[in-house]
């Protein structure tokens, strides 16, 4: 897994790349709570490259979720076999989930 | 062309993407559906992240058993997995499903691996055997 960030107007993106589970969950929660802690409120999740993610990477968004105000936190690109997991988990109804990650940007504006 | 295939893996997360390579070349060697392999994939994660995580009471080294076969016909071919470990009693199928309906804030963190492996999987057979936990999961796959 690598994840890239870049900065677009005051949301940060976090394009995550290859594949998120148990065994590497925790650098992407690192990362993410780096990225609050350092004072950014506004975060989008790139999935595009995303190939899979297990219940580990789904805790890490759910920390993420709890941590930022309501809103302010969105996905981007899920491959269809991700979105059938957020679905099941039940996640499609608390995280926002858009189809490009301009959309997801513009929403937690 | 062999319709199994059995590894056998530490318990160690580590060892996850052993296991990911292995699903893989089964996947191919069998031309399996994309979808299908993913849940395959899932599911045992879910079970392996449980097992080494929660699993066993000492810290040494164990040896967790997989093993893939593909059964069936042309028509209806049918994944199963086996998944056998030395960690202590456990039984997946006993375990309550979690609420997947409430708010970020009432959302609890975790609990939800075997839920997706139980949803993800056509069935799940759980027993305890020679001291060992064995669990069978299948899967059929169309064409």
């Amino acid at each position: 897994m690598q994840i890239a960030e870049a900065k677009k107007n005051a949301v940060v993106v976090l394009s995550v790349d290859g594949r998120v589970d148990a065994s590497n969950a925790a650098t992407l929660e690192q990362k993410i709570l780096a990225v609050i802690a350092a004072g950014e409120s506004r975060l989008v999740i790139d999935c595009s490259r995303l190939e899979y993610m297990s219940s580990a990477g789904l805790r890490v968004l759910l920390i993420a979720a709890k941590r930022l105000t309501t809103g302010k936190l969105a996905l981007a690109s899920l491959n269809p076999q991700t979105r059938d997991v957020f679905d099941i988990a039940g996640f499609s109804s608390i995280l926002q989930i858009h189809r490009t990650q301009d959309d997801a940007v513009a929403a937690v504006q | 062309m062999s319709r199994h295939a059995t590894v056998a893996l530490k318990n160690d997360l580590a060892e996850l993407e052993r296991l990911s390579n292995v699903i893989e070349g089964f996947g191919k060697r069998h031309a399996l559906p994309t979808a299908a392999l993913f849940d395959l994939h899932l599911a045992l994660d879910e079970i392996l992240t449980n097992v080494v995580s929660y699993g066993y009471d000492d810290q040494h080294e164990h040896e967790i058993i997989v093993r893939l076969t593909l059964g069936g016909d042309h028509d209806s071919r049918q994944i199963e997995v086996e998944v056998e470990d030395d960690g202590r009693p456990f039984n997946p199928l006993e375990t309550a499903p979690p609420d997947v309906s409430t708010s970020v804030e009432d959302r609890p963190i975790g609990g939800l691996g075997i839920h997706l492996a139980r949803r993800v999987m056509d069935d799940l057979e759980y027993r305890r055997q020679r001291g060992k936990n064995v669990l069978v999961m299948r899967k059929t796959v169309a064409g």
